[in-house]
């Protein structure tokens, strides 16, 4: 099948806190195809945030290897990591990270800003990616000037903006309200399938989780459980009620007229 | 390893502009530390000037002393008390003018009587007299500055004896106009080219000396330079004496002796016989340069050794100055480093190398001090005067140093301080010297934040709150 974008091999990060160690992974073996939508739950504690962190190369872990795009980047200097974060790896974050002093297009165009592309096309870039993620109109806007939900699409154009191969998400719909929470992880879950943009999110909210493809329940930093989520963007290309073909963005389908996505549909 | 320098400016300028408050202080506390450093190399030139000045005009003075001294060795100089003359009989090294006071006269009768003692070669009279109209003259000393008034010119009646002239050189030799006077003229004068032009009269005019008009006849240069400039008029002593009420009187004596071996004795004969009259002998004159030099030497070592002072108070206070502005960038940048710590992580996650984020922060640092720089350079243009009087002790506010050393040179215009400060401080040179040093102790303040801003680890700094 399709190949394998990330994988680790007995990870593990340990924590010293004076005398104290904390273990938050224990030889923890994961596997992301390319393509894939994956949610990691856990309690807190659970070491979520850790595994992103060191899958993201925000951290490093103290054993085992972490196989990027077929890179083992634990065994990188810390001084080489920012290329692969630069290049692979698109960051979303719980608390949006802005840079306040920047509007919504310079927020996006902010990581193409070390990289060799010309100002227009960078801006071009950033303009297009703001359109794809609904803030069209809405470039010249600084993040105070923006509602929590446009701040984080603003927030997912950014992670977009290098074309990553992977997509890290923490918690993105933490901070947001019940409507921003749906149309987020609903534009997540239609990158993933549009773009075929691979996304692994840390979430404990179950509801947001059942959107992706598999969900990977973590405790005390190990993968204890996995499930199959429902990832409904994938299934909406066909409409549920006459079978029709519908986009990915369309409320309702175009035939029957019936409503394709609704966040009642997700209680389960 | 590719910074867009636009983008990190221009971020660079908006996070300074955020904190429009905390920026404005900053700015300020460092634009008066950079006003310093503007001010007191500016005063430190000042004080050269003036102590330059001074060694310039103290030597000049000194060898046209010499040179007057040694081409009389066989004149015996006669004058009364308070007379007034050149610069041999002042025994106090006072300058000509020094006495204007009281002037005194003797009656002509004594040329004669001092020609029959034994060993008197000739005897030269003169009547030198100040102007009636006077100018005054701002001083400045250290206690303070103070007004006097002084005669706007001398004039010199000379003996028109054309052997006198001719073998004295009892009138100025450096013609530049007209003629030089001659046996038998009247009603006619000569005059320093100094006092031609402050008065605006040339060849030809006439112009009023005690009531009465008497025709510029020729104008000369003066020899002497800068405060020995004096302004002068000659004339024929038989018309200053009519003019000035003086008939059958005289003011002073140039007496030549036969042999330079009896010089002093000459001197002791006439001293012996005229109390009222102050004689000096060439060694006489060569004992007072020899004093005046003493004094002088005393003088410029006294400015030469402020001047050090005030360089070694200068040094340490440029060192207060730029520690003090280095501190300021490296506590600033420190505090908005810690500030931002999250926006250091969110940078680093998006890609950002450590070389990216440093130099960041440091072109923040190098902005904030660049713009220190044109408040200090404005400061500086408006305030160098009364800083540098401020932080230079021996720098006073109006006219400088030099003030302290103009008592024995009266009319030198040494004062150069004031005008040097504020040129100094407006210099482009100057100006850009400022803003590089702005830039490298931006650069150096915020290095060491900088680092530490680059060094952070992205997992840590998104962690922070």
């Amino acid at each position: 099948m399709s190949e394998v974008i990330l994988k680790t091999e007995s990870v593990s990060k340990t924590f010293t806190m004076g005398k104290r160690e904390i273990q938050a992974l224990s030889n923890l073996d994961l596997q992301v195809k390319k393509g894939e939508f994956v949610a990691i739950m856990g309690p807190s504690g659970s070491g979520k945030t850790t595994l992103l962190n060191v899958l993201g190369c925000l951290d490093k872990p103290t054993g085992g290897k972490v196989v990027l795009d077929g890179v083992n980047v634990a065994e990188l200097p810390e001084k080489e990591l920012y290329k692969i974060r630069r290049n692979k790896i698109g960051f979303i974050f719980q608390t949006f990270n802005l840079l306040p002093y920047l509007n919504a297009i310079e927020n996006v165009e902010l990581p193409m800003e070390c990289t060799k592309k010309p100002r227009s096309e960078r801006r071009e870039r950033a303009r297009k990616l703001l359109e794809l993620v609904g803030l069209a109109g809405r470039e010249k806007h600084r993040p105070q000037r923006l509602s929590a939900g446009e701040q984080q699409r603003v927030a997912i154009a950014r992670a977009l903006t290098n074309d990553p191969a992977i997509i890290l998400a923490d918690e993105p719909t933490g901070n947001l309200d019940t409507k921003s929470k749906y149309e987020i992880v609903r534009l997540l879950a239609n990158l993933n399938v549009d773009r075929g943009t691979t996304v692994v999110m840390v979430t404990h909210d179950s509801r947001v989780a059942a959107q992706t493809e598999r969900i990977l329940l973590l405790n005390d930093g190990k993968i204890v459980k996995e499930k199959q989520g429902l990832h409904l963007a994938k299934k909406r290309l066909t409409c549920p009620y006459c079978g029709s073909k519908v986009q990915p963005n369309d409320e309702r389908c175009s035939n029957c007229k019936r409503r394709l996505w609704k966040p009642e549909e997700n209680r389960s | 390893m590719k910074v867009n320098r636009l983008g990190a400016l221009t971020r660079a300028v908006r996070n300074i502009s955020r904190r429009k408050m905390r920026a404005f202080l900053v700015i300020i506390a460092l634009g008066f530390s950079m006003a310093i450093m503007i001010s007191i190399p500016a005063g430190i030139v000042a004080n050269q000037e003036a102590t330059q000045s001074l060694t310039e005009n103290f030597n000049s003075t000194m060898s046209n002393v010499q040179a007057e001294i040694n081409k009389t060795t066989t004149l015996i100089d006669c004058r009364t008390s308070s007379g007034r003359g050149a610069f041999s009989g002042t025994p106090s090294g006072m300058p000509p003018w020094g006495s204007q006071q009281g002037e005194a006269f003797i009656n002509e009768t004594v040329v004669d009587e001092i020609r029959s003692i034994e060993g008197v070669k000739d005897v030269v009279p003169f009547l030198e007299k100040s102007s009636e109209e006077t100018t005054s003259e701002t001083i400045n000393t250290p206690r303070g500055s103070f007004t006097i008034s002084r005669p706007l010119y001398t004039i010199i009646g000379v003996s028109l004896n054309s052997s006198f002239i001719d073998s004295y050189s009892t009138l100025p030799t450096n013609i530049t106009a007209g003629v030089p006077l001659r046996d038998g003229d009247s009603g006619i004068l000569l005059m320093s080219s100094n006092l031609s032009d402050y008065l605006g009269v040339g060849l030809g005019d006439k112009v009023e000396v005690y009531g009465e008009y008497f025709t510029v006849a020729g104008i000369y240069e003066p020899t002497s330079e800068g405060s020995m400039q004096t302004r002068t008029v000659y004339m024929n002593i038989s018309d200053v004496q009519t003019i000035t009420g003086n008939i059958g009187n005289v003011s002073r004596l140039d007496v030549y002796a036969m042999n330079v071996s009896d010089v002093d004795e000459i001197g002791d004969v006439i001293k012996a016989a005229y109390s009222e009259l102050s004689v000096t002998t060439y060694n006489d004159r060569l004992t007072n340069i020899e004093r005046l030099q003493e004094m002088y030497t005393e003088t410029l070592n006294t400015a030469e050794s402020t001047l050090s002072q005030t360089q070694t108070i200068a040094t340490q206070e440029i060192i207060v100055a730029v520690a003090a502005t280095s501190l300021i960038v490296l506590f600033v940048m420190l505090y908005t480093v810690r500030e931002r710590t999250k926006e250091i992580g969110t940078l680093k996650a998006i890609g950002f190398s450590n070389w990216n984020v440093m130099s960041q922060f440091m072109l923040e640092g190098i902005l904030i001090s660049v713009m220190a720089g044109v408040v200090g350079i404005a400061i500086g243009s408006i305030g160098a005067p009364f800083l540098s009087s401020l932080l230079l002790p021996h720098v006073s506010l109006f006219g400088g140093s030099s003030g302290r050393f103009q008592p024995s040179f009266g009319s030198a215009n040494l004062g150069t301080t004031e005008s040097a400060t504020a040129t100094a401080a407006l210099d482009p040179q100057l100006m850009l010297l400022t803003f590089g040093v702005a830039a490298l102790l931006g650069a150096f303040g915020s290095l060491y934040p900088a680092w530490r801003a680059a060094r952070t680890r992205p997992a840590e700094a998104m962690r922070y709150e």
